[in-house]
């Protein structure tokens, strides 16, 4: 799409009127006001507040310089939760992506994979988090959840079943809960590509030969890989925020086992009162956020250019 | 069609699978169909089983949770009037769909323009909608002290007023986002010839593009109001008072209580979600579009 706008030229129309472009430049002010409250301004709050002393009634009281930053980038527990929190979200990103692949196919070739179908396969992304936080609860839920009772009927020890109270199986009992909830989203985004595909090349290469998954790894996989790329990315930014699961499944424990970034930041506003050291987590967890996230968002410019 | 006639004579579907073969009609279907409907009927229950686990604890006694009971055998509907009539539920549900339907609205209205101008004028160059998305890319945690400070000077602290303008101005991103994608395929000839009749930019924006993009306008309308409904982190900070709280703030209160009852925590969330769920099976036509427009090109 970029490309055919390039070779019209960006130039505007040459009788266009300086009324129009100032039409133009009213429409999109509403939108570039709120980037500047939305974006700009907790952007240099939040540099002025790891800046200096701040508590959450009293911001900015003295200048501290990069003490709180250094304080910050010493402190394992800190770092420990950094690290935590990108290995969560590229692992339950990875897996939601293959997850929902896999739906997305299914859903594609099964004889009954109607709209009715389509439909109850994305119930678990319209749910608030809040709730899908208390069911996994529930289903996770010590000696007679639903998973506890499922270990019970094939026979294994229901008591031993208690995946948020032990320190290495919180987190991806939170992950699970997640990739559960988002992957709906995965393979409606993959299901749209594999229906939008060039049906001429998929029968030629069928003619030549190709069938199963070597149809699906030269055929179609190059064709949808934008839009896997795209589904990545999205996926990757909603890992980055979780919080509401966090918050109502574990509240960060057992220990620190499931304290992620967002909700250490929490922990330091609203238990520590301490926005300086809050907002020098925030500061570092963005510019990890970034270096993450922007690769994968070239990577998918990328793929969708080549595609078009 | 014609991928049935061919597929017999391919390897993979020699070999059919002798149990659902039982059926006549069964026996000509593909091996690789077959084996993806079974897959697609594991996923769903993998999808389905939780949502109706919720509804099955939803009908469980104060007793029954945790005691490896899957369907109670004496249902509890008092779990669901109890949270109806003995707390705030239905006032949060107000709340939340007032929020989210207050902050849609919102959002479409200043969205739209902007997405046209992005789209087919080129307006703030090609970064312009880049920037506008950067900040959906963080945590929105990031910004609730400063938003906090921000509320409260203006007086619009645990006020609804504030949070829905707040839902209404963070979703603009995400609406210009899915609304960029639906405006690209819309044919250049038709504000063209609007233009040369005598129409201005406003005009052409209100009665040739709104109406053309009017699906992609529901369907983001619902999106976004769905996102608003089930907020949370936010409205707890933002509207945490009794006659303010929405639904997912309400419900995280529950655990709080001393002997949490899981049955009517259950209840609750179920009939919270109600609205939700209604709202993407009426809406389900257009939904659909809206929601891969931003990455499905």
């Amino acid at each position: 799409m970029a490309d055919a706008a390039l070779t019209v030229r960006p130039r505007r129309p040459r009788g266009q009127s300086r009324r129009e472009a100032w039409a133009h430049r009213l429409f999109v002010t509403p939108s570039v006001l709120t980037l500047l409250i939305l974006g700009l301004y907790p952007l240099l709050f939040i540099i002025a507040a790891a800046l200096s002393e701040s508590t959450l009634g009293k911001p900015f009281q003295s200048w501290v310089g990069a003490d709180t930053l250094a304080a910050v980038l010493g402190d394992a527990d800190t770092v420990a939760a950094f690290l935590r929190t990108v290995v969560y979200a590229l692992g339950v990103s990875l897996a939601s992506l293959v997850l929902g692949v896999v739906v997305a196919l299914a859903l594609q070739s099964a004889v009954r994979g109607g709209s009715l179908v389509r439909t109850l396969v994305l119930l678990p992304m319209f749910m608030p988090p809040v709730v899908v936080g208390t069911l996994w609860k529930l289903v996770y839920n010590s000696g007679g959840g639903l998973l506890a009772t499922v270990v019970g009927f094939f026979g294994g020890d229901r008591q031993a079943v208690a995946p948020l109270s032990s320190t290495s199986w919180a987190m991806p009992a939170i992950g699970l809960a997640d990739v559960w909830e988002w992957t709906p989203l995965v393979a409606l985004l993959v299901f749209t590509a594999l229906v939008a595909q060039d049906h001429e090349i998929v029968e030629a290469a069928r003619l030549d030969g190709a069938h199963g998954f070597r149809l699906f790894w030269s055929v179609t996989l190059p064709s949808i890989a934008g839009v896997l790329a795209a589904a990545f990315f999205i996926r990757l930014v909603l890992a980055f925020k979780v919080f509401d699961l966090v918050f109502m499944m574990t509240s960060g424990g057992p220990g620190q086992a499931t304290t992620t970034s967002s909700y250490e930041i929490y922990q330091a506003v609203f238990r520590e009162f301490d926005v300086g050291k809050a907002a020098a987590i925030t500061l570092v967890l963005a510019v990890i956020v970034t270096i993450v996230t922007i690769p994968v968002a070239l990577i998918t410019r990328r793929l969708q250019a080549n595609h078009e | 069609m014609s991928s049935a006639t061919l597929a017999p004579a391919s390897p993979a579907s020699t070999t059919a699978p002798p149990a659902p073969a039982s059926h006549g009609r069964r026996r000509r279907l593909q091996h690789r169909s077959v084996i993806a409907t079974i897959l697609l009927a594991v996923l769903l229950l993998f999808f389905l089983l939780p949502i109706l686990y919720l509804f099955s604890v939803s009908l469980m006694g104060q007793n029954e949770t945790g005691q490896g009971v899957l369907v109670s055998p004496n249902p509890q509907w008092t779990n669901w009037s109890d949270v109806l009539t003995q707390s705030n539920l239905l006032l949060s549900i107000l709340n939340s769909l007032i929020a989210a339907i207050g902050g849609a609205l919102i959002t479409l209205l200043f969205a739209l323009p902007a997405a046209w101008a992005i789209v087919r004028y080129r307006t703030g160059g090609s970064t312009l909608s880049a920037t506008i998305m950067s900040p959906w890319l963080l945590p929105p945690i990031v910004a609730v002290v400063p938003l906090f400070t921000l509320l409260r000077i203006a007086g619009l602290n645990n006020t609804l007023l504030g949070l829905t303008v707040l839902y209404g101005l963070m979703n603009i991103p995400v609406g210009i986002w899915l609304l960029e994608g639906f405006m690209r395929k819309l044919p250049r000839e038709l504000d063209e010839a609007a233009k040369l009749d005598g129409a201005g930019a406003f005009r052409v924006l209100v009665s040739i593009v709104t109406p053309l993009v009017a699906p992609a306008v529901v369907a983001i309308g619902i999106i976004v109001a769905i996102l608003n409904y089930n907020e949370f982190l936010l409205a707890t900070f933002i509207a945490p008072g009794k006659d303010t709280q929405t639904l997912p703030v309400l419900l995280s209160l529950f655990y709080g209580e001393r002997t949490p009852h899981y049955g009517k925590i259950a209840a609750a969330s179920i009939i919270g979600v109600i609205p939700v769920y209604a709202a993407a099976v009426l809406g389900q036509r257009w939904l659909v579009g809206g929601l891969t427009s931003g990455a499905v090109k």
